[in-house]
């Protein structure tokens, strides 16, 4: 099967899993699979591509654009982008979608009830925000719109770090993104290369 | 450097456990008599070494996925090497993703435990842990074993390898001897790296050359060949030393625990189980029966009663379950005890040894949710008479001159450092509660094993 580009969009609160999983699943697309896969991290993008950027509104929505932006470029060259970030306005998020096509954007949306991002608040973020020395902080006193119609919806609160991952991974393979593995894991080379080292064994 | 690494590592309590595969309790109490394994023996002073027994059937994967879950195969799902898919009659490799039950190191993850985990079978492909873990020899490819990717290139710096070349020893046994060899330095090399380089609450590392050592070369040991049984000790005192270099590394709130997965004896015979089901009358073919290839289940015939796959596993060709099940659900009890009696009685056609300690229906060895995914019937061998699963041999029985160890069931070992271990019925499924109560983690409902610090 010929490679296909899409963007993986995952989106939710700072501490929502989104960084956690969108590694995971570039590891297993790129180490695993051996698929061409960037991956376009908010943290990241901050320092580089969108070095200078507030987050006021207007930031915020330029910072998204020009995620979007590099991921329709990666994906119309069949490459695979990931990209991680609260991305809070359900606008801007719909305007990436539109201009990478709906058929190339998965919209992976982490949920997590406020009180364990804050609990977890693995940045320290969330703490100076309630302490008001951050303004502005979605969640606390900004908003975040949710997804209304995501492909994949991650709850975060409930489910383990292996069953998210696994969700992403069965609807990427569901929906013809990649291809499925065999049932062991394996491509059919593979398989008969491991038939072959277990019958030297002597175990088939 | 000791000291220090005392010192530094004083605080929180860890396991350290090496896995042999394949290695004997009886062996390693003759090697600790004989001198081959002085580190052993010390250890011995200094800890319980007990005799354990292994699952049904005894091949690596299961006796590793039941340790790995503290559960037996009905509950974790992993039941042989090979499995078939009854509605297809398509065979496939069991791995990590058909694991139905969560292995130990996720367990310890949950926990906030970081966890080390190289080489234990049954672990590809490499799920995601809270640290390190390279998969086993069903991983195809280095590159795809390791979790996380990025510890990948210190692997390759260090020569890491997956397995040893088994082809090698089915040529000659000189030919595999070097190949083994640099396999296990390799792999002691790269476990010592990693216990030196990465933090760890939970490290395990199995050594898998033993089982091999002991496939290929267990009899001429046991034959006191004037060649190769000096090798196989030298192999072993490499063991050893290895062992002393783990034990050196460890501070006084570790804890070092060593295990095997099943035992080995001399291969008398390998008995083609298919062989006999055609012989008699239950097992037939679609093709000439020389074009089938290993465990091909497509080219049984529909009207066939029953057919086994390695080691040793009797599935009846069962109507609504095999594809063009021939045999009705109302007479699987009749013909399932037909075919155990007559197995029971099997004989070996030189010797006239009997072949068969017992045929076990799976309800006799199994509990859980996926029983019915189990074979009916589950031969256990007289120990020397080896149950091989091709669909067609030309053969029921042969003495092959490459494959001369075989796995045994109640000969594996279980050593823990400064603690005292029941002398009686110890199962490979205690092993993972056991590592559970040394590092303070509850231990799950729904395990078979049982903790054995009392």
């Amino acid at each position: 099967m010929t490679q296909k580009g899409f963007t993986l969009w995952f989106t939710g609160l700072s501490g929502s899993g989104k960084s956690t999983l969108a590694d995971l699943v570039y590891d297993e697309l790129k180490h695993r699979r051996g698929l061409k896969v960037e991956k376009l991290d908010g943290d990241v993008v901050r320092t580089n591509l969108s070095k200078g950027l507030g987050f006021s509104k207007e930031d915020r929505d330029i910072n998204i654009r020009r995620i979007g932006f590099v991921c329709n470029l990666l994906t119309r060259n069949d490459v695979i982008a990931i990209a991680s970030a609260i991305s809070p306005y359900r606008a801007v998020r719909d305007e990436n979608r539109a201009l990478i096509g709906p058929d190339r954007f998965v919209e992976v949306y982490c949920e997590v009830p406020l009180e364990v991002a804050i609990e977890r608040d693995v940045k320290g973020l969330y703490q100076k925000a309630l302490n008001g020395e951050i303004k502005g902080f979605t969640g606390v006193d900004d908003p975040y719109e949710p997804p209304l119609n995501p492909e994949v919806h991650i709850n975060s609160g409930r489910e383990t770090v292996e069953e998210s991952f696994h969700k992403i991974i069965a609807y990427l393979e569901e929906h013809g993104f990649i291809e499925p593995l065999g049932e062991s894991g394996y491509s059919k080379e593979e398989e008969e290369a491991i038939s072959a080292h277990l019958e030297a064994l002597g175990y088939l | 450097m000791g000291l220090f690494r005392r010192l530094r590592r004083s605080k929180a309590r860890r396991v350290c456990l090496i896995g042999l595969d394949c290695t004997p309790h009886s062996l390693l109490e003759r090697m600790m008599g004989e001198g081959v394994m002085p580190h052993m023996a010390e250890l011995a002073r200094n800890g319980s070494l007990r005799r354990m027994n292994s699952v049904y059937p005894w091949v690596s994967s299961v006796a590793w996925a039941s340790f790995m879950t503290g559960q037996n195969p009905a509950r974790h799902g992993i039941f042989g090497f090979i499995d078939r898919d009854p509605a297809t009659l398509k065979t496939f490799i069991p791995t990590a993703t058909h694991m139905k039950s969560r292995p130990l190191w996720q367990i310890l993850g949950d926990a906030g435990k970081r966890v080390v985990v190289v080489n234990v079978p049954v672990t590809y492909p490499p799920q995601p842990v809270n640290g390190v873990l390279i998969s086993c020899f069903l991983s195809p490819s280095l590159e795809k074993a390791v979790y996380p990717p990025s510890l990948l290139p210190k692997l390759q710096e260090l020569g890491y390898r997956i397995d040893p070349d088994p082809w090698l020893a089915r040529e000659s046994r000189e030919k595999a001897w070097p190949d083994l060899w640099d396999a296990l330095e390799k792999r002691t090399k790269t476990l010592l790296y990693l216990l030196d380089h990465e933090p760890w609450d939970f490290f395990m590392g199995v050594i898998m050359e033993t089982d091999r050592l002991h496939h290929f070369w267990f009899e001429l040991m046991e034959q006191n060949d004037s060649v190769w049984a000096p090798k196989f000790f030298e192999l072993y005192r490499y063991v050893d030393e290895f062992i002393g270099q783990v034990r050196e590394r460890l501070g006084e709130a570790d804890t070092l625990m060593l295990m095997s997965d099943h035992g080995i004896c001399s291969i008398k015979k390998e008995v083609f189980y298919n062989r006999w089901l055609h012989d008699a009358g239950y097992l037939r073919y679609s093709r000439p029966p020389e074009e089938i290839k290993g465990p091909d289940l497509e080219a049984m015939h529909p009207d066939s009663v029953a057919y086994s796959l390695d080691p040793g596993r009797i599935f009846l060709n069962l109507k609504g379950r095999e594809r063009d099940g021939s045999v009705e659900p109302a007479d699987y009890e009749r013909v399932r005890e037909e075919i155990a009696a007559a197995a029971e009685v099997l004989t070996d056609p030189d010797s006239g040894e009997k072949l068969v300690r017992r045929a076990y229906r799976r309800e006799e060895l199994y509990r859980g949710p996926y029983l019915e995914q189990a074979a009916d019937l589950i031969l256990a061998p007289v120990d020397g008479y080896d149950p091989k699963g091709a669909l067609w041999k030309p053969h029921f029985t042969h003495k092959d001159q490459a494959m001369v160890g075989m796995h045994t069931y109640d000969d594996a070992f279980l050593y823990i450092a400064d603690h005292s271990l029941p002398t009686d019925d110890l199962s490979i499924l205690d092993a993972m509660p056991t590592v559970l109560q040394l590092l303070d983690v509850p231990l799950p409902a729904d395990l078979d094993g049982c903790g054995l610090i009392r």
